[in-house]
């Protein structure tokens, strides 16, 4: 086990640069996702980390130490892979086996059938099998060592991959989207099972995933990564409550943020529609600014007093909770806006609605996406006296 | 009636035209020669004992013979006795054309000698070629090294070139060389097989990129890689090439000839065939037709046991 860090790392495929000076500490036993839309680098990334690809700057350290041209056989860290890439020939306790094989085994001692008779194999391969059996039972596949893995499901074959992973035992296990081709219920199960090995291992985990809900489950820190650059690196609550732009508003987040036109006056002041919010934001230049409202931020409001008013378009219903899209006239956009179950009868498609939000969880962002901290609540707007 | 008559009907004309050429010869392998100058007999021939004049010949009686002979034939004179000694031959030299063809096939020549050859010059040819193709299709299709496109480019280029045309060259080569009228002469200049390489490397490209890369995670050096990973899994394509490399091997007449001069002992199957070319006093189609069909049906059997994984290997549907 081992801490492994990323050093301004830079890589470029041609013209395009997927990388571009990536750096992430990661301590040792740490549980981190790197998660991002397709084609931001992620995997690129990892792959760098793996050694199955090179980067054209910068340097990783696995335990301090740089393993700069280091191929991925010799780096010392464990891989399991979107295809799970079983070796189809082999069966499933043999292809648990073959990290170990490879790595303790000498070169006449592998030989297919000479081997078993060289000095000392017969030692070295009982040990192989009882930790292949170890391994086995930790990820309850003890029955299925002998079959191929062409008579395995998916859910399975995922358990065999993670088992080559975890047989020995690896400075980092680095994971690139290992659920994505498991069914909806199998992906909810596996990813507490996958939570679970890490605390049972306490080792250092890399996780790569497009789905930000794997990642918000799973990990001790998410690194939200976008067009080849970690934008965010910080821990599932504060990447959701408290993000730093508003791509990351954007991409952590189901159903997805609402994001709100909103004017800044000299002041400071925030309003919406021409409507005053309440809200000043402080040291922020004057002009357009964005509003982002997670949906359990609004409320339905009744009343003259609410700032945003509109009527139902849509309604999902997840049965504990409903999610109902709102037309705001003026916006050009639907605001989303989650409502307990006992609230549907409020919601009929077509119902006028007001909406209000709480203005704790309002989350600012300057016109170039940055967010803008330290918004107080405007002092009582003045009154005017008739 | 189905609607796709006409489509059976014109397979069934090609498979005709195909087989008759087989059907001759094994028909003739069981035939006597006057019934294949004849033509007649219909497939097996009417089997009727015949005298194998060859062996009557080498048995022809001499005086110490006759002399030897002469208690066995008390009361006649040299000439009945001969006329005995004679009549007794070619009762023991009678028999059945379809043995006196497989027999003739076996002792006339040394046809077993020649399988031995063959099945020694195949199979060397095969496993190095195999031994060359896969590395050489794995880095054509796994690897990114500066000017891949070139030489694949090159090997595609490869495939145009016919035999016949370099080999002259290759003859010039290898008698420079010393080798002809060597197994070496028979193996070297094919052991680069472009299509094994052709083959082989569109094989591979289907085969995912991370199996690979779980491969090298586990501690696999490139070589392991080829060996232990891509040579089981591409078993299918393999046997594809085999069939291609041992029946054009196997068969070849063309080249064996060329470099083979003098040595019967490194004669191909092929080769045999000339044994029963006779020049002056007619061909012994029976016999030179027995060893064709003994020739043939090694590689009739091994395609028919390895039917299924050929169609396979062709259609190149790799992994799920």
């Amino acid at each position: 086990m081992a801490g492994l860090s990323i050093d301004k790392i830079t890589k470029r495929f041609g013209e395009t640069e997927v990388l571009r000076q990536v750096s992430l500490d990661i301590a040792d036993g740490e549980f981190v996702s790197l998660v991002g839309p397709s084609g931001c680098g992620k995997s690129t990334l990892l792959r760098i980390v793996a050694g199955l690809e090179t980067q054209c700057a910068g340097d990783i350290r696995i335990g301090g130490q740089s393993v700069a041209g280091l191929r991925a056989a010799d780096r010392n860290l464990s891989m399991v892979f979107q295809s799970y890439a079983l070796y189809p020939h082999l069966s499933v306790g043999q292809n648990i086996a073959v990290p170990l094989r490879m790595r303790r085994l000498r070169g006449m001692q592998r030989l297919p059938v000479l081997g078993r008779f060289m000095p000392g194999a017969r030692a070295l391969a009982r040990d192989i099998d009882q930790e292949v059996d170890r391994a086995a039972q930790m990820l309850e596949i003890g029955h299925l060592l002998h079959r191929k893995p062409g008579q395995l499901s998916g859910g399975q074959r995922q358990r065999v991959a993670l088992g080559r992973a975890l047989v020995r035992d690896p400075a980092a296990f680095l994971l690139d989207e290992p659920l994505s081709n498991l069914d909806a219920k199998l992906r909810v199960q596996t990813r507490t099972e996958i939570a679970e090995l890490h605390r049972r291992l306490a080792a250092t985990f890399i996780y790569v995933t497009h789905d930000q809900v794997e990642a918000m489950t799973m990990s001790d820190r998410i690194a939200v990564m976008m067009g080849g650059r970690i934008l965010q690196c910080a821990a599932p609550h504060v990447v959701y409550d408290d993000p730093d732009t508003i791509e990351v508003a954007e991409f952590i987040g189901s159903p997805k943020i609402n994001i709100l036109p909103v004017e800044l006056d000299g002041d400071g002041r925030v309003s919406l529609l021409d409507r005053d919010l309440g809200l000043v934001a402080r040291n922020a230049p004057r002009g357009g600014a964005s509003l982002g409202l997670r949906p359990e931020a609004l409320r339905l409001a009744s009343g003259g007093d609410a700032p945003l008013r509109g009527h139902v378009a849509h309604i999902e219903n997840l049965g504990s909770e409903l999610f109902a899209q709102v037309e705001v006239p003026g916006l050009g956009r639907r605001v989303t806006l989650r409502a307990a179950a006992q609230q549907r009868a409020a919601l009929g498609l077509g119902t006028p609605v007001g909406l209000s939000f709480d203005r704790e969880l309002a989350l600012l962002f300057d016109a170039s996406g940055a967010r803008l901290r330290g918004i107080t609540r405007a002092a009582p707007a003045r009154v005017e006296v008739a | 009636m189905t609607r796709d008559w006409w489509k059976h009907l014109i397979l069934i004309l090609g498979a005709i035209v195909v087989i008759a050429p087989f059907y001759m010869m094994v028909s003739y392998s069981f035939k006597s020669p006057g019934e294949i100058d004849r033509g007649e007999g219909g497939f097996f021939g009417r089997q009727e004992m015949m005298v194998d004049e060859r062996c009557v010949k080498l048995r022809d009686p001499n005086r110490d013979d006759i002399a030897a002979a002469a208690p066995r034939f008390a009361g006649l004179d040299d000439n009945g006795i001969r006329a005995a000694l004679v009549a007794e031959a070619e009762a023991d030299c009678s028999l059945r054309p379809v043995v006196f063809n497989y027999k003739s096939a076996f002792t006339q020549a040394p046809l077993l000698r020649y399988l031995l050859n063959g099945v020694l010059v195949t199979a060397s040819i095969f496993v190095i070629q195999a031994v060359v193709a896969l590395p050489a299709a794995y880095a054509l299709a796994k690897l990114r090294f500066w000017g891949r496109e070139a030489v694949f480019a090159l090997v595609l280029f490869c495939l145009l070139i016919p035999v016949h045309a370099i080999a002259l060259p290759l003859y010039i080569m290898l008698a420079k060389l010393g080798l002809t009228n060597t197994y070496a002469a028979l193996v070297v200049p094919w052991t680069i097989s472009v299509f094994g390489i052709f083959l082989m490397r569109q094989f591979f490209m289907t085969v995912p990129d991370d199996l690979i890369d779980a491969a090298r995670m586990d501690g696999m050096g490139e070589l392991a890689i080829v060996w232990r990973v891509m040579l089981p899994t591409a078993i299918p394509a393999l046997m594809a090439f085999a069939i291609f490399s041992v029946v054009a091997h196997w068969n070849d007449y063309f080249w064996p000839r060329i470099v083979v001069t003098g040595n019967r002992d490194l004669f191909t199957p092929p080769l045999g065939l000339r044994e029963f070319k006779g020049d002056g006093d007619g061909s012994f189609f029976g016999p030179m037709m027995a060893t064709a069909t003994v020739i043939v049906t090694p590689l009739i059997v091994a395609f028919i046991l390895a039917q299924k994984r050929f169609v396979e290997g062709i259609t190149l549907n790799g992994m799920k």
